[in-house]
């Protein structure tokens, strides 16, 4: 049998999907931030220091960096992704250059992996700001390669963390509509 | 920090990443041999589903999913290309309880059920051609690891 339903995978009415090369495109510009980021740890690792103050820690390129890339999460992941900033670029710029996306995607797991990314660059700037250059480069490394996994092979790891959640029972579905 | 283990750090992460990568796409869309233990009612999937005479390849979906319509659209043809051979796509935005019973991690997820309806092979991703094929051959000669008459 081969069911001539309508498509149920395309975005019902009502509801809104987010054009899956946004998020893509949004974690090019996050890798390279990271990159920087893991320079700046690198290059001066003693720019941060456990004797220093905490604003003097966080006034440091690395320190006001990634205040920069936490900050851009917290957006992804309580204004949700489909008001990204990073997507906002993505539909100003390159999306008009692009055919229109062939499908659309739940906007959903991509907000939760802003969330996990957080989670990462907030638990990185809570030890740059610590002077702790070490756990700091530990926590910006997990979120490159992330980042890159997400940018280079289109697979978003943090999606993937909230579909095993979701099956898990511990994160609800909540409403497509939402 | 000297430049060159500056370098040499990130170059490390990016071929570590790099690898991690390739390993899940290596990975995504082959196929993967089952028992044969397991036999899906039709009726379970919903109401006037019916099986293929000789094989079916149950699809599962979910909204949004960006693999899912192509999967669909190639799974439907491979379907029209062997007689006897039928499609079943079933969204499992609503049915959690068959991602669950079925440990279904991510759609598309294709079945390859023999004539009983038994699972014979499962493929996970967006399948790759001869996984079909390879996947439909063991479930039309059934050579899934024990069945039972």
């Amino acid at each position: 049998m081969s069911s001539n339903k309508p498509n149920p995978l395309a975005a019902k009415p009502g509801t809104k999907g987010v054009d899956p090369r946004g998020p893509r495109f949004g974690a090019t510009i996050t890798l390279i931030t990271l990159t920087v980021e893991l320079i700046f740890l690198l290059a001066n690792p003693e720019a941060l220091s456990s004797s220093n103050s905490l604003a003097q820690n966080f006034a440091t390129p690395a320190g006001i960096l990634l205040t920069y890339i936490t900050a851009i999460f917290a957006i992804g992941a309580f204004a949700g992704i489909a008001k990204h900033p990073y997507g906002a670029i993505f539909k100003a710029v390159v999306r008009p250059r692009l055919s229109a996306p062939t499908e659309l995607e739940d906007p959903k797991p991509p907000t939760f992996a802003q969330l996990i990314g957080f989670i990462i660059s907030l638990a990185g700037l809570v030890f740059a700001v610590l002077g702790l250059t070490t756990g700091a480069i530990v926590a910006v490394a997990f979120a490159f390669v992330a980042a890159f996994l997400n940018s280079v092979f289109g697979y978003c790891l943090g999606c993937q963390i909230y579909v095993l959640l979701v099956r898990a029972g511990i994160v609800g579905r909540g409403s497509a509509s939402a | 920090m000297d430049l060159s283990l500056i370098l040499l750090l990130i170059g490390g992460l990016i071929v570590v990443s790099t690898a991690l990568g390739l390993i899940i796409k290596a990975a995504e869309g082959r196929v993967k041999k089952q028992d044969g233990l397991t036999r899906i009612d039709p009726s379970a999937l919903g109401e006037g589903i019916e099986f293929g005479k000789i094989g079916t390849l149950l699809q599962f979906s979910s909204e949004f999913c960006t693999k899912c319509p192509g999967t669909r659209k190639y799974l439907e043809q491979v379907a029209k290309d062997h007689p006897g051979v039928s499609h079943v796509d079933v969204d499992l935005t609503n049915r959690q309880d068959l991602a669950q019973q079925f440990n279904i991690l991510q759609t598309p997820t294709t079945f390859i059920l023999d004539d009983s309806g038994a699972i014979a092979a499962r493929i996970g991703g967006s399948p790759r051609p001869e996984a079909v094929t390879a996947g439909l051959e063991i479930a039309i000669k059934r050579e899934h690891d024990s069945y039972v008459i």
